[in-house]
């Protein structure tokens, strides 16, 4: 896309597979990309919050459940990319100037949010370590570094997920049309 | 900085019977790309814009203005459409 002749047989396998026909009606419309951009928020935190239990031990049968949570998410994040035409997963050189400039974006606005996030996370620890005395801020520290690292990695998927545009009707149809000779 | 570029790839496209998928394959791009530019979406690079019009065989002018364009019918036969 960018500059094709440099792709390798990987970007091409990798960008195939991210512009999968068979999944467009997965995420056809806005409302089935909101809703798949909200279930991937939904199953994200679930999952984390299974493995800070997992993590201090407080609750091993979470090592059970946890794939049921995996696989699903698998495939939620597998639509996102789809959706996305693989802006996140794909190199640049196998991207177009439209989505190098669309990644950006997604990047910047997730940027902001996460860095107020980060903020606010940070503030909410100091004010519990100095009304606690430190006792609390310490039991936080691990899962709140988990939690903002989780959301800093899949921020910008969810807001590209939330930002790409609905395709016209024509846009497969008119393959049908003969190429000019 | 983000002044709107008008278009006509649209109209030539259908007009040279050219499917977005070729087009796209043509100059190098995803297939959704061309329909943001024609839709408005996404104002393309000097370079696109050239090769775009270099594939039709046209004036970079021809394609891409900053002015709207007016319809073809008024500009060949000098008419104003009937409202």
């Amino acid at each position: 896309m960018n500059a094709s002749n440099t792709m390798t047989g990987y970007d091409r396998r990798m960008r195939s597979l991210m512009n999968n026909p068979r999944l467009y009606p997965l995420h056809a419309t806005a409302a089935r990309r909101r809703t798949a951009v909200a279930a991937h928020v939904a199953l994200t935190g679930t999952a984390v919050v299974l493995a800070v239990w997992l993590f201090r031990q407080e609750a091993p049968w979470t090592v059970l459940v946890m794939p049921a949570i995996l696989l699903p998410w698998c495939i939620v994040t597998g639509i996102l990319n789809s959706a996305t035409g693989g802006l996140f997963e794909l190199r640049a050189r196998a991207l177009d100037e439209r989505q190098l400039a669309e990644r950006e974006q997604a990047r910047s606005a997730a940027h902001k949010m996460t860095g107020a996030l980060v903020g606010g996370a940070a503030l909410g620890l100091w004010l519990a370590a100095w009304l606690t005395d430190g006792q609390l801020s310490r039991a936080y520290v691990a899962p709140l570094l988990a939690g903002v690292f989780v959301l800093h990695w899949l921020m910008p998927l969810w807001i590209a997920g939330l930002l790409v545009k609905d395709d016209p009707a024509d846009d497969f149809a008119d393959d049908a049309v003969p190429s000019y000779s | 900085m983000s002044e709107q570029v008008h278009n006509r790839m649209a109209v030539v496209r259908a007009e040279r019977k050219v499917s977005r998928q070729a087009l796209a394959e043509a100059v190098g791009v995803h297939y959704q790309t061309i329909g943001y530019i024609e839709r408005g979406q996404y104002n393309p690079s000097l370079d696109l814009a050239l090769k775009v019009a270099a594939f039709f065989e046209l004036p970079v002018e021809a394609l891409f203005s900053l002015e709207p364009f007016g319809s073809l019918t008024q500009e060949v036969y000098g008419r104003k459409a009937q409202s």
